[in-house]
Formats: structure tokens, sequence, C-alpha cells
């Protein structure tokens, strides 16, 4: 169906519509952190002013924040990288083990990513207590990787049922074993899979808010809840508010640009094909 | 067949074993502390009270508390509000913008980005437009003779505001899926109608949506199950209020352990949301296996 000229003008017209309508929000924290705070909320808003890099000035000088960036990186590299190790080896076993009931154990894995964060905050925050592990990057890494292990595993699990068997029925005929069968032959060929885990890990744990809250202080707290202190103070700082929102989502924004392909099955864990 | 035993057998040993020991300790060890605590009287803000057994007497004051339906309720409001919302407009996008015209792949990438979004940022920007007297959306509004409206500081609006962020952010999501899906369906049938002369929303109808379903059902349910557990945008929009007007259950559980201290009645609260939650994922689980025998056939 070739669309006649009137369809398509219509189709751009409310494809525009949508695309303002969605990016909005994003034009707006940019737009803010750029702007001085006297003009924050002026009638009518003013898009058009000289920008000012004060608020991104004010973030980084009047708080930590670059100490709030580097916890957030440790954290979120850190459980990319446990993550990364123990879920493709599960991934592994789940995709080539034969065994009738290996399904099953793939599904309890995934499960454990979908249960609500809210039902362990309480138990992560007494046991943590208990091992004087509050306020440190390491509970985080731990309670971030009982989410990032799943994802890798069935991202994984993907890329390892595309490698045909044969290939590694080959390597250990030449007398390799299982391990080095795996490290040697079947690893290197899904480098593009363990890259994109590794992003999505990496995003999932530099965006978490719930349980940096509840389980950092001052020492190991994360960008999301350092942006979101910023709010609770007697005035609200609209402007570093912004900047510190902005710098957060740069990783995020600079995924979708770039692998947005990927974005399908590490969003519906392999229940849609991308 | 006893050579495959053998090699499951090594591979799981070395590859799977791991995953399933950290899962165990991070995961359900901490789950069966709560299922611990629900069953005490734990109170942080007494520490000096014996945590006593209690038996089912959280349950008991959890499952007979208004506070608590009133929770679940709302919780249900807002997953109904945001899916069906999700699901019309995310399907009316995807059908926009996979039409083979110049610009749509951008205009696609680009409706991506709301979702890798942290949270906390989606409910501060929205905050942002919403805030009461200042915010840009009022003011705009106000243009075309609308409002003001009081977005979180009425028990009427606050549901609506919260679920306008959360459509915000995963309308995309639905989008996404249903694109991908859409770049997979067969073109035959399509010809089929064409030729029969069929209007535009009747191929839609009788051709399209039926091969949309299995995709669209897993879509939706990966986003009810999120719906669930929803709590950043709340958190940061409204923290539950004004009243409980937005009260959801992680919001339930929130107050009764860090407001009032009672660990234990929490617990109990979590523990009831997990067998809920277990129901939704068990359906999906279902939903996703049918999908994957379908495939392989």
């Amino acid at each position: 169906m070739t669309p006649s000229l009137r369809e398509k003008f219509l189709t751009y017209l409310l494809v525009i519509i949508i695309l303002v309508v969605f990016m909005t929000p994003i034009y707006l924290i940019l737009v803010s952190s750029l702007k001085p705070s006297p003009i924050m909320f002026s009638r009518p808003p003013r898009f058009i002013f000289t920008p000012t890099l004060q608020n991104y000035y004010d973030l980084f000088t009047m708080r930590p924040f670059h100490l709030q960036i580097l916890n957030s990186l440790l954290v979120a590299l850190g459980s990319t990288a446990f993550s990364l190790t123990i879920g493709t080896m599960a991934a592994y076993a789940v995709s080539r083990i034969k065994h009738r009931r290996i399904n099953d154990v793939a599904f309890w894995i995934l499960s454990m990513r979908m249960f609500p964060p809210i039902a362990v905050v309480v138990p992560y925050y007494i046991i943590f207590k208990t091992m004087g592990l509050l306020d440190t990057p390491l509970a985080l890494i731990i309670v971030y990787s009982t989410f990032n292990i799943p994802l890798t595993v069935w991202l994984m699990k993907g890329f390892f049922d595309e490698v045909p068997e044969a290939l590694e029925e080959a390597a250990q005929v030449d007398g390799h074993g299982v391990i080095a069968t795996f490290f040697r032959v079947t690893l290197p060929l899904t480098a593009p899979g363990l890259a994109v885990s590794a992003v999505f890990c990496f995003i999932f744990s530099w965006n978490e808010f719930l349980f940096a809250l509840m389980l950092t202080g001052s020492k190991s707290q994360t960008v999301t809840v350092a942006v979101m202190s910023f709010w609770s103070s007697d005035a609200v700082q609209w402007g570093r508010i912004m900047a510190g929102s902005f710098v957060i989502l740069i990783p995020g924004v600079i995924f979708v640009l770039t692998c947005q392909r990927w974005l399908v099955k590490g969003l519906t864990m392999g229940s849609v094909k991308g | 067949m006893s050579h495959t035993a053998n090699r499951d057998r090594r591979i799981a040993a070395v590859f799977l074993i791991p995953a399933i020991v950290v899962l165990f300790a991070t995961t359900i060890y901490p789950m069966l502390y709560a299922l611990w605590l629900s069953f005490r009287n734990y109170d942080l803000a007494k520490p000096f009270i014996p945590r006593i057994f209690v038996g089912l007497a959280n349950y008991a004051e959890v499952l007979t508390s208004k506070a608590f339906f009133h929770a679940l309720i709302t919780t249900f409001k807002l997953m109904a509000m945001t899916l069906s919302a999700q699901l019309v407009l995310g399907v009316g996008i995807a059908l926009l913008v996979s039409q083979k015209l110049p610009g749509m792949a951008l205009a696609r990438t680009l409706l991506l980005i709301p979702m890798m979004i942290s949270p906390v940022i989606v409910g501060l920007v929205w905050l942002f437009l919403y805030f009461p007297e200042l915010g840009y959306l009022n003011y705009f509004l106000g243009l075309v003779g609308i409002g003001p409206v009081p977005w979180i500081s009425s028990t009427q609006w606050a549901l609506t505001a919260i679920a306008i962020g959360d459509i915000w952010q995963w309308t995309p999501f639905i989008m996404m899926g249903t694109a991908a899906a859409l770049q997979s369906l067969s073109p035959e049938p399509y010809e089929a109608a064409r030729i029969d002369g069929n209007s535009r929303w009747d191929v839609f109808r009788y051709v399209t949506l039926p091969q949309l379903k299995p995709v669209l059902v897993s879509l939706l349910f990966l986003r009810a199950i999120d719906a669930f557990k929803i709590y950043d945008i709340i958190f940061v929009l409204t923290k539950g209020g004004p009243a409980d007007a937005t009260e959801v259950i992680s919001l339930y559980i929130y107050r009764q352990s860090f407001t009032f201290w009672r660990m234990g009645v929490g617990a109990a609260a979590s523990f009831v949301s997990l067998i809920i939650i277990s129901v939704l994922i068990t359906l999906f689980f279902k939903q996703m296996q049918r999908g994957q025998a379908a495939r392989a056939r």
C-alpha cells in the first residue's frame, strides 16, 4: 500500500507531535540545567537565554558529586563484572544441558529478577548491618547482582543457543576438555552478547535508586540518591537537580543511540524476538 | 545417552552451581529471612523489646487492615490505568513509525530513550512539570484554557499524575516490542486481505492484531509485573500521598518498615505481595513457554 501524499503528511504530523511529547521532558532537563536560577520558573517559560554552567559548577563544588559518580561507577562496574562471570557460565550450562528439567532451572533463575525489591530491603538492611557492610559499595554490588545475574543468563543463553554444537564437538575431538572448549571456542563467538549484557548490567545498576537509598549513607552514596537529596533540603535546588539528572541520563541515552537493536532482547528477556 | 548425562553433570557442576549458590545466598536467604521476620514482633524503634515469635499475628493484622487492601486496590488501579494506556498508545505509535518512510527509524530510536532513564530522574522531571504554582504543565494547559490542575497536591489527581509519568516512560516499551513483532509478520495474509478490498481498520483488526496477540500478551505481563513493583516514581512525586491516595503496596511496606519501624508487619505484607506476584510470574512463564514451543514447531 503506497501511502498517498495526504496520508504521508498526516503520518509525519502525528509522528512529530508524538516526538515532541516524548522528548520534551528530556529537553527540559537539559535546558533547565543550563538555566540561571532566577529565571528557572519565569512566566512565560524562557527557552532562549544565555546558558550558564553555574548549576554544573555548583553540583561539583558544593557537593562531592564527582565522588558520588565514582561510587556509582564502582558499584556498577563491580556488579557488572561479577554478574557477567557468574551469569555467562550459568547461561552456557542452561543452553547446553539436555536434561528435561533444565528449563525449570532457567525459569527459576529468571524469577529471581522479578520479585519486588521492597520485599527484601528490610532483610538486606538487617543482614548487611550485622555483617558491617551497610554503606559500602560491596553491599550494592551484591544486591545488584541478584538482578544482573538472571538478566545475563537469559541474554547469553540466546547467544549460546546460536553457536552450533558441532563446533564444540570438533574441538573436543581435538582433545580439548569441556572448560577449554568453552573458553577457546564458544566464548569468543558470543563476544557481542557479552558486550550487550555488560551494558545492560551497567545501566540498571547506574540507574537504581531504592536499594541505594536504603543501603548507603554518606560514604558510598550513589548519584541517584545524591540528586534526590538536593530535593529534601529547605529550598529545592532545581538547577542542581537538573544538572545532576542530565549527568545521570547520559549513559542510558548513549546506549539507546548506539545499540537500540539489542533493547528488545534485553528488556523482554527473549519473550519477543528482536 | 549416558555420555550426554555425564557431560550434563560435568557442565552443571562447573558452570551452573556458582550461579545457583550465589542466587541462593543473595535472594533466597533474604526471602527466608523476611519469612522469619514476618512471624516476629520485630520493632527497630524499640531495640530492647525481645523479638518474640508472634505466630500469624502480623499476617492477621495485614490481611484485616484497611490500609493494606487500599494499597492493593491502588496498585491494581494504577496498573489498569498505565497498562491500558500503554497498550493503546504503544501499538498505535508502533503502527505509525513502522511505515517504510524516511526518518521513521530515527523516530523509533529516539522514542526508546525514556525507558533507559533512571526512574528517579523520571520522577524528578515530572515533579518539575507538575510543581504547584511553578510547574510548566499548568502554564501550558492554561494557555489553552485548562486548569490549573492540582496534579500532585490533590487526592483526586495524584494517581493520574503518577500514571502519566509511568505511561511516558513505558509506552515506548510496548511500541518497541510491537514494532519488532510487526517486522517479523509474514506479508501473505496482507496481500490476500488487500486484494479482497478490506478497509485498513479491518486489515488491522482481523489480520495484524491476531498475529500480534502473543507478543502483546507477553509485553503486558512484563509491564504488569513491573507495575506491581512500582516505587521510585511515587517516592519522588508524592511519597504515597496526599493522604493515602497513591500508597501502593511498595509504599505500604516502606511505611510499615521505615516510618513505623514495624519490620515484622512489613515483612508479612512483603510475603503476601510475593505470593501475588508469583502468580503473575507463573502466568508469564506459561505464556513464554507456549511461545518457545510455537517457535520450535
